[in-house]
């Protein structure tokens, strides 16, 4: 039997650029692309005005 | 590619081409990884059945995408070395002590100004900067933080962007004024505390030679609990002195840090340093941090480990996981001088300095050696069922280890895997709670 535990939403957007640089985290030294987020569904759920 | 793994009596199967993560039972587990089932026929045609429909679904050996990313050269992020000096000797400090191989020096705010032109001249249409400052320790130069920081947000101001702003600190200089002006203006800090007293203590030492845990750990109680929901990230490195690091990411969570980050150290100095002979000591330790994570979190008690975050749903597009982490092409580190390297990792080696903030030019060759790495460049990527999410893994790392910003450290990549496998466990159990 096989269960699925999770599975990639369709983005509308991809490639916009406006996510974090990947060294901008704790580490500074195993950067890991997938730890973050998408940061524009991010601030647009956030309704973020600048 | 499918990759088939296991974690105590869980068996689970993660899709490379879809991004989807399945749990199952052993005998479809044994089958996906071309081993002896135990299925009676019917059982055969079922689960055949079900794989047949994953597919259908593309959840289930979906075709890799590995078309190469189109990258702009904006830049999006710096990392000011505020300060080549620090207040702290630490043993395994890749950054030489906080002098870099040179003279310790601070940043004037003048350089460090510059720097921020720089990054606003270059950033095109990025609204959204970031700034991280770095050390050294960079509260030995406070007041040129404070000052680069007002100039960095009125500069913004003028052109309709914004500045979201790093510390990194050890926390021995963390005093009220400190304190409130890191709350008010950085939307991270990072805290160096590398977890039990005499872990930290063996190697985060004073300028006199005494062990630093009593002199800070209070300052970072202190600020954690002014600092309210605000980002912050009580930052470890463990070393082969500290395999057991488990006992000290659970330290530090029984302190009332609720947000860490420990890492495996960067370091030559022979006992300190981490090899192929720790991995499956390593390995085990993650388990054990992983089953206590669960168990915490589940009880109401959670915290966050930084490797144990992964948003399969939700995380970034696939130009980003393919993009490789940017240094040398989007993010870049300024010393105090003004000279500009690929990243931090990379300051003070004169082969890989670009330029410098007061010139304004990158060296083109160094540029577009980084902007032309990625995934797909990473040839030793290609098999492996990890390099949509680590993307190849960092630069500085795969060129100090190997040589090569492209040529993948075995070691890291072994940890890494580890890390993620535990991080789809964590979230499975998560979603197995919420149902």
């Amino acid at each position: 039997m096989i269960r699925t535990i999770a599975k990639p939403q369709e983005k509308k957007i991809t490639g916009c650029g406006e996510c974090r640089s990947t060294c901008q985290s704790a580490c500074k030294t195993s950067c890991t692309v997938g730890n973050q987020s998408c940061e524009r569904v991010t601030r647009e759920e956030k309704i973020e005005k600048i | 590619m499918v990759h088939v793994f296991h974690y105590h009596d869980h068996h689970y199967i993660y899709d490379t081409g879809s991004g989807a993560l399945h749990e199952c039972d052993e005998n479809t587990a044994r089958y996906l990884a071309g081993e002896q089932t135990q299925w009676t026929d019917e059982q055969m045609k079922a689960a055949l059945a079900e794989i047949e429909g994953l597919k259908d679904a593309g959840l289930l050996y979906k075709e890799e995408v590995h078309t190469a990313p189109v990258k702009s050269h904006e830049v999006k992020a710096l990392c000011i070395h505020i300060c080549h000096d620090c207040n702290l000797r630490c043993k395994y400090c890749f950054a030489d002590e906080g002098a870099y191989h040179a003279a310790r020096e601070m940043m004037s705010s003048e350089t460090a100004k510059r720097a921020i032109d720089f990054l606003i001249a270059n950033s095109g249409s990025r609204r959204v900067l970031e700034v991280d400052f770095f050390g050294g320790e960079p509260l030995m130069n406070l007041s040129v933080i404070k000052e680069t920081v007002a100039y960095a947000k009125a500069e913004a101001a003028k052109r309709g962007k914004r500045f979201l702003f790093t510390t990194t600190t050890n926390g021995l200089l963390l005093n009220d004024d400190a304190i409130e002006f890191l709350n008010a203006e950085m939307e991270n800090v990072v805290l160096s505390l590398d977890g039990r007293k005499e872990v930290h203590d063996a190697v985060r030492k004073t300028v006199s030679g005494k062990g630093s845990f009593d002199a800070v750990i209070d300052k970072i109680k202190k600020f954690v609990s002014i600092r309210g929901d605000k980002h912050y990230y009580v930052r470890g490195t463990f070393t082969a002195k500290n395999l057991d690091f488990s006992k000290d990411v659970l330290f530090l969570a029984d302190q009332g840090f609720t947000s860490l980050s420990v890492e495996p150290v960067v370091t030559d100095i022979p006992e300190l340093q981490i090899g192929e002979e720790h991995l499956p000591q390593i390995e085990a330790e993650y388990e054990r941090l992983c089953d206590e994570y669960i168990r915490r979190e589940a009880e109401g008690k959670g915290f966050s480990f930084f490797h144990f975050h992964i948003d399969l749903e939700g995380g970034p597009c696939l130009q980003k996981r393919v993009s490789a982490c940017g240094a040398g092409n989007e993010y870049f580190s300024v010393v105090p001088n003004g000279d500009i390297y690929p990243c931090h990792q990379f300051a003070g080696d004169a082969k890989w300095k670009m330029g410098n903030v007061y010139e304004g030019k990158l060296d083109g060759e160094i540029r577009s050696l980084f902007a032309s790495s990625c995934l797909f460049t990473r040839d030793k990527c290609d098999g492996c069922f990890a390099k949509f999410i680590c993307s190849g893994g960092c630069s500085a790392n795969n060129y100090h280890y190997n040589g090569d910003i492209n040529k993948p450290y075995e070691m890291t990549c072994a940890m890494m895997k580890k890390r993620i496998e535990c991080a789809m466990h964590v979230l499975a159990e998560r979603k197995s709670r919420e149902k």
